[in-house]
């Protein structure tokens, strides 16, 4: 290939790629911040993740009673905070 | 096609700065509110848009350079050096990264194609995303400027041009070669994408921990990449270096072990950040450190910093990393200090007996590894300074050092699954470590009874010892795997009245991360067994006149004649050799000696049959000049395989790891919750 | 072979399978080639391969064939090992062993790594126990544990919890 014709293919690279990059068009993704509300969401699937993973794991008999009992009301106290807050803030 | 390259080069520089300039800018605006005459969003936009622009013209770049091998274009310096007429094919494509200048354009590369795909995916969460693009940005435009002023790979030779190139390096003309540097690229760039994020949700104090999910494919992708890149690594040297080993401990392959290390001990804690908000500082850090050592990496294979057989490429761009590296640090500590108060951890720690502490302790063992690796690289720098005389700090300091971390490290393994997340006692679940237990002492008697004795002739053998530890160690840690899958599918079966085959099956469906973990580890179980077997490694090396024999644990190697091959690339030698056992005639094998045309340097081609028990390996050493008669050297290697098998078994665990969950029913109420909600806040943000 | 004498027909396959797998571990070599198999894993190559001189196999090395006869001199006259390691370091330098010695600074190249994971190990356990007893965390456990701290509206909110998270089996599935 010659230089010429190199050049020419990089002119043309060059000119894509700016024409890609800087065309005028409306429907660009907006940033929205993460509200309080989603983030909560997401805490609170993570901790019914970690509840439903608490009861697998006792039936699977890697705990005592006492432990289960004892951790599965803490999480759900933790839990049952957050979706009350959820409300609030739905409701608002 | 030099020409379009080098211009594509330039654009891709261009792209890539304005992406983190027009990045920087608009999301400052974003995050100051300051009025601006361009909509931020809009600025932002263009930057990713840049970003894929980017990606095209290192495509662009990438093509022209394989063109030029493809074309035989020896006007290009890099070409001439790396590829001759006679290569075969798929050897020209590995002529793209068996220098340096080309393996810096396959990194830019990679990492384009990584940033490519993230930008195609910022939907997900457009914020974040935008900063992710921009910190790849950052690290594209160091590449890309590398490229362009310190190690251009288009630059034409002056002068005549020869008729014909230099070819590529003779070691690296072997299969592996063509799959090995691109894996163990993957690895080392990907490992840009998560630290990117988490620097990005740093800077952004990204509320949550949803980024870890977001990135957590990505890591586990490169994770799977940079492991199958070590590997194919070990497997390239054991069958072509030809001295009966896979790993040497060699600089650089420590600094691929390095960041392998980090970034597994990142995979395990980053889980108590995901469930229950803990070790976030460590984390960032340990991604942070991730990312360090992979340049580190890329500095000690390419800079030639250090003397090693792998250093295929070595000249001054070492200033560059080392100035970047200094940059990047600068960057994390600053972002650190500014935002830590942003990496409070919500929980902490309810037990020592618990899934969180093992995964401290794991991360420890991990680090320590890393430490002794890099210690054992840097104490020879460190005893010339001290005591002004160099040492070598070689396989014999590592073997003994680094097995005793890597068995605790075996321990962990076992121990960890069976302990539940959260707190429990030690007295409660101790049922559950009988069997393990168990299994671990009758395999010590097994091992003791076969002839595996920490002591021989009254001497304590070091190998032996750890080989037996390392054995019962797996034999424990596999029982304890096992039962782990037998136990939640037992409680499957209860429940669905399935049997415990498809019991087993639902259970992984339904968390593919803990039980493509668990098939992970039994994968890591199987290559210590593999590893285990050098122990008992022997060799013998010997003259071999026709019908000379070499006697080598049962097998006797009867020398049967030579031949001679040649082709336009090389010229062979074999020495055909007849395997007999117990008397009777197995098979042949033809251990082969190279000479390579265009290069005119020799090179081995070791003889291997692999067998579940041990590899028969056979090396064509050389000739006798006095004789003319073939040196042969043979290795009986015990378990090699296993190593193999090993990974096999890693890359079908981390591919279990990577399937999505089946949603159970158990499902069903979160995702009425979820869609309850998500519509006005969707809207309520823009 | 004594163990092996107890009779049952399981005890004897499981001899056969025990024989089969570990023929591999029975070492038989004379002295002087283990011996000297052994030394030249400890001392390197000189000609900057970085290999260990018993595994340097690179085509017309100019200094292995000298290293190894000097080792095999060395073997041949008794010397021992460490009579055999300081006369390689008189002649190439100290870079000559592969692995740093026991005396001197050199000791700090092998007590460093287990001097760390020990700190690490300790400090971990520490941590880890400065947690158990943080009184925050303490604080919460007693909470949870407490039904007096449950309002009627929290207990509807949890039984919903405990209804959407309790483990079904996998019914429907």
């Amino acid at each position: 290939m010659t230089q010429s014709l190199g050049l020419i293919l990089g002119a043309l690279l060059a000119l894509v790629l700016f024409v890609y990059t800087f065309w005028p068009e409306n429907a660009f993704a907006s940033q929205r911040e993460k509200t309080r509300l989603d983030f909560l969401q997401e805490r609170k699937e993570q901790l019914y993740e970690n509840l439903r993973d608490l009861n697998f794991e006792f039936r699977a008999g890697k705990y005592p009673e006492e432990d289960f009992v004892a951790q599965r009301s803490q999480l759900e106290n933790e839990t049952a905070q957050l979706m009350a807050e959820i409300e609030l803030l739905q409701q608002g | 096609m030099a020409t379009f390259g080098s211009l594509a080069l330039v654009l891709a520089l261009a792209l890539a700065a304005y992406n983190l300039f027009a990045g920087t800018i608009a999301l400052r605006l974003l995050a100051t509110g300051h009025p601006a005459r361009i909509s931020p969003e809009r600025l932002a936009d263009t930057a990713r848009r840049a970003g894929i622009a980017g990606f095209y013209a290192v495509t662009a770049a990438a093509f022209a350079l394989v063109w030029s091998v493809f074309t035989n274009d020896f006007s290009i310096t890099y070409i001439l050096e790396h590829s001759n007429r006679a290569l075969p094919a798929a050897y020209k494509f590995a002529a793209l990264w068996s220098g340096q200048e080309g393996s810096l354009l396959l990194w830019a590369w990679l990492l384009g194609t990584y940033g490519f795909v993230l930008r195609l995916m910022h939907k997900t969460d457009v914020k974040l995303y935008a900063y992710a693009g921009t910190i790849l940005a950052g690290i594209q435009v160091f590449f890309l400027a590398v490229l362009n002023f310190a190690a251009p790979p288009f630059s034409l030779f002056r002068g005549a041009i020869p008729p014909d190139g230099n070819g590529l390096n003779p070691l690296l003309q072997y299969p592996e070669m063509v799959i090995h540097p691109p894996m163990l690229y993957l690895g080392y760039v990907g490992f840009s994408v998560p630290f990117a994020f988490a620097l990005g949700a740093l800077m952004m104090r990204y509320p949550g921990e949803k980024w870890i999910r977001i990135t957590r494919s990505w890591t586990m992708v490169t994770w799977l990449f940079l492991t199958v890149g070590i590997f194919l690594g070990m497997h390239w040297a054991y069958a072509v270096l030809g001295w009966g080993g896979y790993w040497g401990w060699d600089p650089v392959e420590n600094a691929s072990f390095m960041p392998w290390l980090t970034g597994t001990a990142f995979l395990h804690s980053v889980m108590m950040q995901e469930k229950k908000g803990m070790m976030k500082s460590w984390n960032v850090w340990l991604i942070f450190s991730t990312f360090l050592l992979t340049m580190l990496g890329t500095l000690l294979t390419r800079a030639g910093l250090v003397s090693s057989v792998h250093a295929f490429a070595q000249s001054s761009i070492g200033s560059w990393f080392v100035t970047f590296m200094c940059i990047v640090a600068a960057v994390c500590i600053f972002t650190y200090v500014l935002q830590r108060s942003h990496l409070k951890t919500e929980h902490q720690l309810e037990s020592l007996v618990s899934r969180e502490s093992s995964f401290l302790f794991n991360n420890l063992v991990l680090l320590t590894a890393c430490f002794v690796i890099l210690w054992g690289t840097l104490f020879p720098i460190l005893s010339e300074y001290v005591q002004g005389t160099k040492v070598t700090v070689g396989a014999p300091w590592y073997n003994k050092v680094a097995v005793p971390v890597g068995l605790f490290l075996l321990f962990l393994t076992g121990v960890g699954p069976l302990l539940p997340w959260r707190a429990t006692s030690l007295r409660s679940i101790r049922r559950n470590f009988v069997i393990p237990v168990i299994a671990l002492w009758a395999m010590v008697v097994v091992c003791l009874v076969a002839g595996v004795r920490p002591w021989t002739d009254g001497a304590f053998d070091a190998g032996n010892f750890y080989a037996l530890v390392a054995f019962a160690l797996a034999a424990g840690v596999l029982t304890a795997i096992l039962s782990e899958f037998l136990r939640g599918a037992g409680v499957i079966s209860r429940q669905t009245h399935r049997n415990i085959l498809s019991a087993t099956w639902l259970l992984t469906r339904r968390n593919t991360r803990r039980y493509g973990g668990y098939i992970v580890h039994i994968g890591v179980v199987v290559i210590v067994i593999g590893l285990a077997g050098a122990a008992f490694n022997r060799n013998q090396e010997q003259e071999l006149a026709l019908h000379d024999k070499l006697v080598i644990g049962p097998y006797s190697l009867e020398q049967v004649g030579a031949t001679q091959d040649t082709n336009p690339n090389y010229d062979s030698d074999y020495a055909l050799l007849d395997v007999y056992k117990n008397g009777k005639k197995l098979f042949q094998m033809a251990p082969e000696k190279r000479v390579y045309a265009a290069s005119g340097q020799p090179q081995t081609m070791v003889a291997i049959h692999s067998l579940p028990t041990w590899d028969l390996y056979v090396v064509y050493e050389g000739t006798n000049p006095g004789t003319g008669q073939p040196i042969i050297k043979a290795f009986l290697n015990p378990l090699v395989s296993w190593i193999w098998a090993g990974l096999v078994i890693i890359v079908f665990g981390t591919l279990v790891a990577l399937v999505p969950n089946l949603s159970s029913a158990t499902a069903a109420p979160r995702v009425a919750a979820r869609s309850t909600v998500p519509e006005p806040v969707l809207k309520g943000g823009d | 072979m004594g163990a092996f004498r107890s009779p049952g027909i399981w005890m004897k396959t499981a001899q056969a399978a025990v024989l089969a797998v570990c023929m591999c571990f029975t070492l038989g070599a004379s002295d002087a080639s283990t011996r000297f198999d052994r030394l030249s894993h400890r001392l390197m190559c000189t000609c900057g391969c970085a290999q260990l001189l018993g595994e340097c196999d690179h085509y017309g090395c100019p200094d292995r064939g000298q290293e190894a006869q000097e080792l095999n001199a060395g073997i041949a006259a008794g010397s021992a090992d460490q009579e055999i390691f300081d006369s390689f370091v008189a002649r190439y330098g100290a870079t000559v062993l592969a692995a740093p010695t026991t005396h001197g600074f050199d000791l700090v190249a092998w007590i460093a790594p287990f001097l760390v994971l020990a700190a690490g190990l300790l400090g971990t356990v520490l941590l880890v126990r400065r947690w158990k007893t943080n009184p925050a965390v303490a604080q919460t456990a007693a909470a949870a544990s407490d039904p007096a701290a449950i309002d009627p509206a929290a207990k509807a909110l949890r039984e919903q919890i405990r209804r959407e998270t309790d483990f079904d089996g996998g019914a429907g599935l």
